[in-house]
């Protein structure tokens, strides 16, 4: 199939920038899955990729191949869309044959493509109905369908599960990670779910504000976030951040986090002095209750059998989210201790940036 | 939305139905009662609502009268049905360029085309009868279809751009990616989904151009042949007497296609004309 390489994209809408210098390099047959908030340029940038949208400046190259001003059909792409966009006068099989027909395809050799992707899809049954009799996961099926049949080098996906609810979610997105095994193909999947992100994805690009915060695997995001905005999207529930101020910076750095309680985290110092302000982020599933350590309020409690989640207020009232075990003897409204490994922790300069941590947990391919 | 309304709220309404009702059709019903009549009867005084001599008798009688009504009928029908077929062939590439393209004056020109639509071909009858002549087309059908096409245009226009805009833009994105030209999207994706909202245009253009022929005919067609019926009925006005019951049964077998399109299209017609109203 294809690599994809973007090159110093950017993209103005009239005066207002919203994407800025976005150069990423994606593998053959890789799974990458643009993430942010929304309003952060992530579908802008796929329907660059797509041809739909022109860049300002940059360049795109596919398999080799610059395509920066080749139309949508020329650059080996097929998208399938957030509303599925299905013609709903067609059958499913008119819906998938469509992009052979454009082509002018022997009928022949279209209907074997059709059934082809009908059987992956499991949609043999469904060849002669309208969209509107389908199921919406059905929906989403066909759209994939359609991007199948032209056997297409990248595939594009915009927000595909965004109309589906929660359970039929989780099923599509495991259909859909069967079908990138099974195809072998690159592909590049825009969303505003993390979880999809974290779950699907070879590598994820962190979008925010038009610009790349990280482009990493979900391990790497996970245990080595570049930004403070990366940690605060990437893990379910979100990373606290607790101010803290610097006190030595010899060796490990020494803080005081907000509340009194001190810490030595084995971070790199580089760019830190004594009497800095800094932001501790610690991950709800990181604490533990313990004797000694942080002071924190308990305001909401959720058992959900499994876990525990407590919100909560730490110093200053500042926010504290702990996930706990299912059975964790706490109640609402008192105080709890926990406690969190240093080599735990990630260190956030004022600026957003990360203080690389010394130790972390080895990444999981 | 809750629709729940006091016993006197529904008479009040029903009332004010009916009003608009009695006032709308009186006309008809009027004209229906007077073709049934003898024409003696229709000038007896005191004037009688319901006398027992009713007969359909005009109906026949009009096509002796006036030998050329089913050449006029015809001619009007024709004429409606020209005009509404060279307009839609004008409006559909017309509106989807407005619902889709971007181009230099575009909203510009849509105001215009507005503008000209307040406008009635009255005021421009001696421009176009001047324009008619230079181009060799008065006493002919073009010089009905001609002028005729040229007002429902605008209207046209505004009716299916707003149609169109109503497709989801991702449906034709798709078919881009897919390889489609804009002619092939068009022909393949737009038109099927747009055909109610075409029905709707064509039926308000065909009625436009039903009703807005008689000032063309008379002012740019002398060729009795080529008379549309709203001009053949001045034929039952003789010298000595005026036919009306005639004419009346005339006048109603001339709308009556109109009718019958209303009827067979009308949930074309509702739903077309709120479309869009809403979020679906």
């Amino acid at each position: 199939m294809a690599t994809l390489n973007l090159n110093a994209i950017n993209k103005s809408f009239g005066s207002a920038k919203v994407l800025h210098d976005i150069s990423l390099a994606i593998e053959d047959k890789e799974f990458v899955v643009f993430v942010g908030p929304s309003g952060c340029g992530k579908s802008t940038l796929l329907r660059i990729i797509a041809g739909l949208e022109e860049a300002t400046s940059g360049s795109i190259v596919i398999g080799g191949e610059d395509v920066s001003d080749a139309a949508p059909v020329d650059r080996g792409i097929s998208m399938v869309f957030q509303s599925y966009a299905l013609y709903p006068h067609l059958s499913v099989y008119e819906n998938i044959a469509f992009p052979l027909r454009v082509q002018k395809m022997e009928k022949s050799e279209m209907d074997e493509r059709v059934k082809r992707a009908a059987d992956i899809l499991q949609l043999t049954e469904k060849l002669d109905l309208k969209p509107g009799q389908l199921s919406g996961g059905q929906r989403q099926r066909v759209a994939i369908g359609r991007s199948i049949v032209r056997n297409p080098k990248v595939f594009l996906f915009d927000e595909p599960l965004s109309n589906l609810d929660a359970a039929l979610r989780g099923d599509m997105r495991v259909e859909l990670s069967q079908l990138h095994n099974q195809l072998d193909a690159t592909m590049v999947y825009v969303t505003h779910d993390q979880v999809e992100a974290m779950t699907m994805a070879d590598r994820i690009v962190v979008l925010n504000g038009g610009q790349v915060e990280q482009f990493g695997t979900p391990m790497e995001l996970y245990h080595h976030p570049a930004t403070k905005f990366v940690a605060g999207f990437i893990g379910q529930p979100n990373m606290n951040f607790v101010p803290a101020t610097v006190l030595e910076t010899t060796g490990t750095l020494t803080v005081e986090l907000d509340g009194g309680h001190k810490m030595s985290l084995p971070v790199d110092t580089t760019g830190v002095s004594k009497g800095d302000t800094v932001e501790v982020g610690i991950r709800p599933e990181h604490v533990t209750l313990a004797e000694e350590g942080l002071d924190i309020t308990v305001n909401v409690l959720e058992r959900l059998g499994g876990v525990s989640i407590t919100y909560g207020t730490i110093g200053n009232g500042t926010r504290f989210c702990a996930s706990l075990s299912g059975d964790a003897p706490i109640q609402q409204g008192k105080n709890m201790r926990l406690s969190v490994a240093p080599e735990d922790c990630h260190v956030f300069q004022s600026n957003g940036q990360v203080l690389r941590r010394k130790s972390a947990p080895a990444l999981v391919a | 939305m809750m629709d729940r309304y006091t016993k006197l709220q529904l008479v009040g309404i029903y009332a004010a139905v009916a009003v608009f009702l009695i006032f709308m059709l009186l006309p008809f019903f009027e004209m229906f009662m007077a073709s049934l009549r003898p024409l003696e009867h229709l000038f007896r005084s005191p004037y009688q609502f319901w006398s027992d001599d009713f007969s359909f008798q005009a109906y026949k009688d009009m096509w002796v009268t006036v030998p050329l009504l089913g050449r006029y009928i015809f001619n009007s029908i024709f004429i409606a049905c020209s005009v509404t077929g060279i307009t839609m062939i004008f409006v559909v590439p017309a509106a989807y360029a407005y619902a889709r393209l971007e181009f230099p004056f575009k909203n510009m020109s849509l105001a215009i085309f507005l503008g000209v639509n307040m406008f009635t071909g009255a005021v421009l009858l001696i421009p176009l009868y001047r324009v008619l002549r230079t181009m060799g087309l008065l006493n002919t059908y073009w010089a009905m279809i001609v002028p005729g096409v040229a007002f429902l245009i605008p209207t046209g226009i505004w009716l299916l751009r707003s149609y169109l805009e109503k497709i989801p833009r991702e449906l034709e994105e798709a078919a881009f990616v897919d390889g489609a030209s804009r002619m092939y999207t068009l022909r393949r994706v737009v038109l099927p989904l747009a055909v109610p909202g075409l029905i709707v245009v064509s039926v308000a253009v065909f009625i436009g151009a039903y009703a807005q022929q008689f000032l063309f005919a008379i002012t740019f067609n002398q060729t009795r042949e080529l008379q549309p019926l709203p001009a053949g009925l001045y034929e039952f006005i003789g010298y000595q007497s005026v036919t009306w019951n005639e004419m009346m049964a005339a006048a109603l077998i001339g709308v009556l296609p109109v009718m019958v399109i209303f009827l067979f299209l009308q949930k074309y017609l509702v739903a077309g004309l709120t479309a869009g109203a809403v979020k679906e």
